[in-house]
Order: structure tokens, then sequence, then C-alpha cells
């Protein structure tokens, strides 16, 4: 353009040179320690939570890291719905952590993928030590013949109450009451004391499933639905009338205060959910909360499995035989159960059951409902969903939250719920 | 106060009514905030579910809370994270897209209009297309967990948007400026570093406020790229409070929501004193 240029260039190159310098010194300072062979190796641990098990899990790497010094431990964690999403994008990048907290929802959506590492081999060789499990979580995440995961906590799903409107209202609910049994009870506490007596089971797929295996049937097959139309249209028709009867809480006030619980609230004297979610309602809530057994419909069979959270390795993993000892610690060492407490579910393995004798009430009761179940025997083997189902169980919940605020009827709610359940199990 | 000071000497009923609409949409738009302000100062049972919007016996432990740090890191470690990174973009975008612009809006030469479509075409880009191939790209380069892929492309211009802006303001710059810098002897360089930048200053600081406020605010570029908490930014940090497995700590994710809102509002405050400015004179640049 003019005579200029060469000296332009020439200026150009230098400030092209100052801010690659600025980049350099960005970068500064965050390089990252390869692990070489021989000397200390480095393995990825992630998982959901927050602040207080973030705590309690560096706690244990410590431990971890004291007994087996050639293994150090780097942890990360989001809540769950952020650590799916980046677990997603770093399984499709290549470069998964090496150990991840999972659940058995994702089991066959991630061995579908390839993404998960079979510990069998692991086991064969002694790194990872599967004996003393506690009934019900032996070969807890075997699919096909692979080993996906460990299991480091069971829960089982419960009916959370409030003892002092149970009291009241003189119910007491205990192993082998029935379905009939338990709507007595609500009618019983809607006359007595105008407070509904469930928040609404309707969308809980969790518990619909232990419905359907007390018939003989249950919620996934191996590789799809395990129930039809047939089945649905009848329950949420019921569930509907029942909240136009107030049996069930007002479903528009149970959104509102969503994220707390409308039992812990006050709006229901209780609700189906996982035993160990109950620890939050003395937190959230004034009155006194208790576990109750899942009613049947049979006097006998209530359907329960124990699920767990449980720790997997990922395929791509250098080390696996660290992951292995990794997750053999925390699942055996009784110090870890100790320091962990029930916050992961009631602990695996006995040694660790054995070794943590919780303090609070909420947690006695957790461990007095699990030790319960088990000696009552209804426990019975959990089958591994299939891919999808964790989409399966999202629709299932607002599908059912819409059905309860009139939005739809039962007749479209049931159809729309199959059709995105079939695209959900096609897509996966 | 100008308006109120205007409705009081006109004196007519429509602006009377207009201002107490005005005033009742202020307190809509408000309420988020002083809810939000309100609750830092109740327990955490007490911000679910209660409707109050102040709570009857004020208290400090969620401020207090802050100063344990989250999961054994204490909270200056986010706040120093994000200011980093903020800062790091802020710098970033300045000089490379005021550079890029600088080309774009005053050097001629071949392929320049399809290569400022072309520029144009990427900000029809969704994010989500973009996330798993940078991932890799970032991950072959062995940069993850380090700060790099947050601000590279910072500082080559790949902020289409802000190229495009400071472009539109370089071009109504007259042209008598660069042609006289030109006589003076100026290259390229002098035009865009002497002439031109101190021109743009308006597009540059609403860049910069821009650029501030998205660094500071982005949650999903350090969630994916940054895999060690004491690395993590404030956002991060944020939702580290709560998850459904816990008894969630709403008191101390909506202290340090309020405390994280403060460099964000001190940025602005700073910098718009020289937005207005730069207006001013940009008025008069004749």
């Amino acid at each position: 353009m003019s005579q200029n240029n060469g000296m332009d260039r020439r200026q150009l190159l230098r400030l092209a040179g100052l801010s690659a310098a600025g980049l350099g010194l960005t970068a500064a300072g965050c390089g990252s320690g390869g692990s070489g062979s021989g000397g200390p190796v480095t393995i990825r641990h992630s998982w959901w939570g927050a602040d207080d098990r973030a705590k309690k899990i560096q706690q244990c790497v410590g431990l971890f890291e004291k007994k087996h010094p050639k293994i150090k431990v780097k942890t990360d964690f989001q809540q769950y719905p952020d650590f799916w999403k980046k677990f997603n994008t770093q399984a499709a990048g290549g470069n998964p952590p090496d150990v991840i907290q999972n659940a058995v929802t994702f089991l066959r959506k991630y061995e579908a993928k390839n993404v998960l590492l079979d510990l069998s081999p692991q086991v064969e060789k002694g790194n990872l030590d599967l004996g003393g499990f506690r009934s019900g979580l032996e070969k807890f995440a075997e699919i096909d013949g692979k080993l996906l995961g460990v299991p480091v906590g069971s829960n089982s799903m419960a009916l959370v109450i409030d003892e002092k409107v149970y009291e009241k209202a003189g119910i007491t609910p205990e192993i082998g009451w029935t379905w009939d049994d338990w709507l007595a009870g609500l009618q019983k506490i809607k006359s007595g004391q105008k407070i509904a007596g469930d928040a609404g089971p309707h969308g809980v797929m969790y518990l619909y499933d232990l419905i359907l295996r007390q018939n003989g049937k249950a919620f996934f097959s191996e590789d799809g639905m395990g129930f039809g139309e047939a089945e649905l249209l009848p329950y949420w028709t019921e569930a509907l009338e029942r909240v136009k009867s107030g049996l069930y809480a007002d479903p528009g006030k149970v959104e509102q205060i969503k994220p707390a619980s409308a039992t812990a609230k006050g709006l229901s004297a209780g609700e189906f959910t996982w035993d160990n979610f109950s620890v939050r309602y003395s937190a959230e809530g004034r009155s006194s909360y208790g576990l109750a057994p899942i009613p049947s419909t049979d006097g006998k069979k209530t359907g329960q499995y124990l699920g767990s959270l449980m720790l997997s390795g990922t395929a791509r993993t250098k080390h696996p035989a660290e992951v292995a000892t990794f997750i053999s610690f925390m699942t055996h060492d009784p110090e870890v159960a100790r320091i962990m407490g029930y916050d992961r579910g009631v602990p695996a393995t006995t040694a660790q059951f054995e070794a943590y004798q919780p303090a609070d009430a909420p947690s006695k009761a957790i461990g007095a409902y699990e030790t319960a179940i088990a000696d009552a025997g209804v426990l019975e083997p959990i089958t591994p969903h299939p891919a999808g189902a964790d989409v399966i169980e999202a629709a299932f919940l607002r599908i059912g939250a819409d059905l309860a605020l009139g939005k739809t009827s039962p007749k479209d709610s049931v159809k729309q719920f199959f059709s995105e359940a079939k695209t959900a199990l096609a897509s996966n | 106060m100008s308006l109120l000071y205007a409705a009081v000497r006109r004196r007519g009923p429509g602006a009377l009514a207009w201002h107490l609409g005005a005033l009742v949409i202020l307190a809509v738009v408000l309420y988020p905030v002083v809810w939000t302000l309100g609750a830092s100062f109740k327990p955490s049972a007490e911000i679910i579910g209660a409707l109050d919007l102040f709570p009857a016996d004020p208290i400090g432990d969620n401020y207090t809370r802050l100063t344990e740090g989250i999961a054994d890191i204490p909270i200056s470690t986010f706040f120093l994270n994000s200011a980093y990174i903020a800062v790091g973009s802020v710098v970033g975008v300045v000089l490379s897209c005021s550079l890029t612009a600088y080309a774009f809006a005053k050097v001629r030469f071949a392929g320049r209009n399809v290569m400022f479509a072309i520029m144009i075409g990427t900000l029809l880009l969704p994010y989500h297309v973009l996330i798993i191939p940078q991932y890799v790209l970032f991950q072959e380069l062995e940069l993850i967990n380090t700060f790099t892929p947050l601000l590279i492309g910072k500082y080559l211009a790949t902020d289409a948007f802000f190229v495009f802006l400071m472009v539109q303001f370089m071009r109504g710059l007259p042209k008598e400026l660069d042609e006289a810098a030109r006589l003076d002897g100026c290259g390229h360089l002098r035009t865009y570093w002497s002439i031109v930048m101190p021109l743009c200053r308006p597009a540059l600081v609403t860049s910069a406020i821009f650029t501030f406020i998205n660094a500071w605010n982005d949650f999903m570029g350090p969630l994916l790229y940054l895999n060690e908490p004491d690395k993590y930014t404030v956002s991060l940090g944020l939702k580290m409070f709560i998850d459904q497995d816990a008894v969630a700590d709403y008191g101390g994710m909506i202290a340090m929501s309020l405390v994280a809102l403060l460099p964000v509002l001190a940025f602005f405050v700073a910098f718009q004193r020289y937005l207005i400015d730069g207006m001013a004179t940009s008025g008069l640049k004749g």
C-alpha cells in the first residue's frame, strides 16, 4: 500500500510476539505433571456432590495416599446434572477421569459406548476384593459377565412419614402392610387432621417399579419397557382422582415449594423416596420424621432391592490396577466408613457397616430400616436399566407432575410417556 | 432525579401516572435482588418455603460461613481465578479484536469482504456444536486443566461480535484523520495505536464491559476445562453448596452470590464513566 509496508510488518510482528508472550504467561504455572513409569501414578476421581461430601472424600483420599504412597488421587466434583454434562464431554473427548461415582441407571448406557472399565481381570489379579458385601449387593453391577462397578453404599425405597401426624392418627406402619392399609391410613389422616396423606407418588419411577414387581412385572426389561399402557392408565387415572379428592397433596403447592420436600414443609404426611434422603427432612422441617416400609399387594412381596452409588473405572484409564486398588480401599477400609458415614448410603460391605455406628437419629433409622428389610427377606436382585433409563425417569416425573396439575388427561399423559420412552430407548 | 424534577414541574396528571407506573415496574424488577439480599440473612431452612422478604431475626452466619471456604478451599481462590480469567479476557479482546477490526475497516486487501463475511458467519455457529471438537483439540494439545483454553480465543479475536462492533465504529471515523496521519509519516501500526484506538474508546469500553461480565459469569467453559477444585472459578464454586444427595446450604450459596456480584458491579461502575465520556468526545469529533 505504501512505502511504509516493511516497517509495518516488523511492527506487527513485534506486536504479535507481545501478545504471544502474554499467552505464554497465562499458560505458565498450569502445566500438568505427566506420570512417568516407576514413579508415583496419578489417577483422577470425579463424583457428584457438594461441599460436605468433598471434605469427607478428601480425607479418605489422604488416608489412601498414606497407605499407598505410589498412587496419587486427584479429585473433582460437581452437582449431579453438571457432573454428567462434564463427564459426557470428557468421555467423548477421550479424557474421562479414571474413577467415577456412578449409578445403576447409567451402566448399560455407558457400557454400550464402551466407556466403562471391566474390573473382573483386576479381581483375578487380587487388586480388587469382592468379598464381604452385604446381601443384595453382591455382583451388583455385573452386566453380560463384565464387572462395571462396585457399590460403595446402599439405599432402598421407603415411605418417609411425619411421625407426629401418623401417631396422632394412630397408624403404625409395619412390614407386611398392604396398599389397602396404606390407603385407609391416608383417608384417616385426611378426615382427622385435614392434611394430605401423601405428596403424590405417581411420578416416582422407582416406586412404580416396586408396584410392578409386586405384580410380577418390572419398569424395565433388559432392553425396553417392562409394562404397557394397560398398567399405567389405571394407575394414573386413580392418582388424578386422589389428587382431586385431597388424598394427595395439592400439586400446585408441591411444585411451588420445590426444592424443599412436601412432607418436610407440612403439605403431606408422607412421601416415597430413597431412605438415605431422609437425613434432609429433619434439617428442612419442624416435625420428626421416620421411615416406614413399602406397602405390598399381597402382604409379603414388596419388590424391593438395594439401589446404590458405586464406583466405576473408565475403559481408557492407563492405570487399571491402581484404579482397582483405590476402589477396593474405598469399599473395604473401616476407617473410610467412619469418615463417610451414610453420606453415600449405608456402607456396602459388612466390615464398613459394622465400623460406623451413626449417632444421629435419622442415620440410625436408616441403618435400622435396611437391617429390617434385609432380615424380612424382601430384597430381590436389581436389574440394570437399559440405556436411556435416565431420560425416561425424568419424563415419568415431568409427565406425572403435569397430569396432577391438570395440564393433560391421564390418557394423553400415558400416550406421551410411552412415545417419549420409545424415543429415549431408540436414541441411546 | 431529573425525571422526577420534570414531573414536579409539569405537574401533569399523565406525567404523575407515568412515574407511578415506572416505580411499580421498578419494584417488580428489583424484587428478586431485594429478596436475595433478605435471604442472605436467613437460616438455610427458612430460605426455601418461607415467604417473608426479610428474616424476623437476621443472622450473619451465611457470611461468616464463607470465611471457612468450600471443600477446604478458601473463597478467595475462586475469586482470584475468576479475576484472572476475566481480566485476561478483557485485555485479550480489547487488543486482538481492535487490531482485527482495524484491518477490516482501514486496510484494503484482497479477499477482505469474503473474510469479513466468514467471520460474521461464525456468529451463527451455536456454542454447543463446538464443545466436543474444541475439547478434543485442547485435549490433544494437553491444555486441559489450564486456563489457556478459556483465554486463548480471546487473544485470537474469535469474538466476532466485538470485531464487528469495532469495525462499524471505525468505519464511522472520518477518513481525513487517517490521511493526515499518513501525511505525517505514520504507518498502519502508528495510526492504529495513536489515532484509531483513542477515538474508539466507547466501542472498546463496551467490549470490555461485556467481556468482563461474560467471562466472570461463564459456567460451561470452566466446568469442562478445569479439573481441580482449586482452579475453579466463582461460578463453579457457587454450585458446590448444593447437590441432590446432600442437605443444601442455600444460605451460603446466596451469600456468596451477592459477594460474587460485587466485582461485576464495581467494574461496570468504574467503566461506564468512560463510556459516557467517550460518547461525548466522539460526538465532537466532527
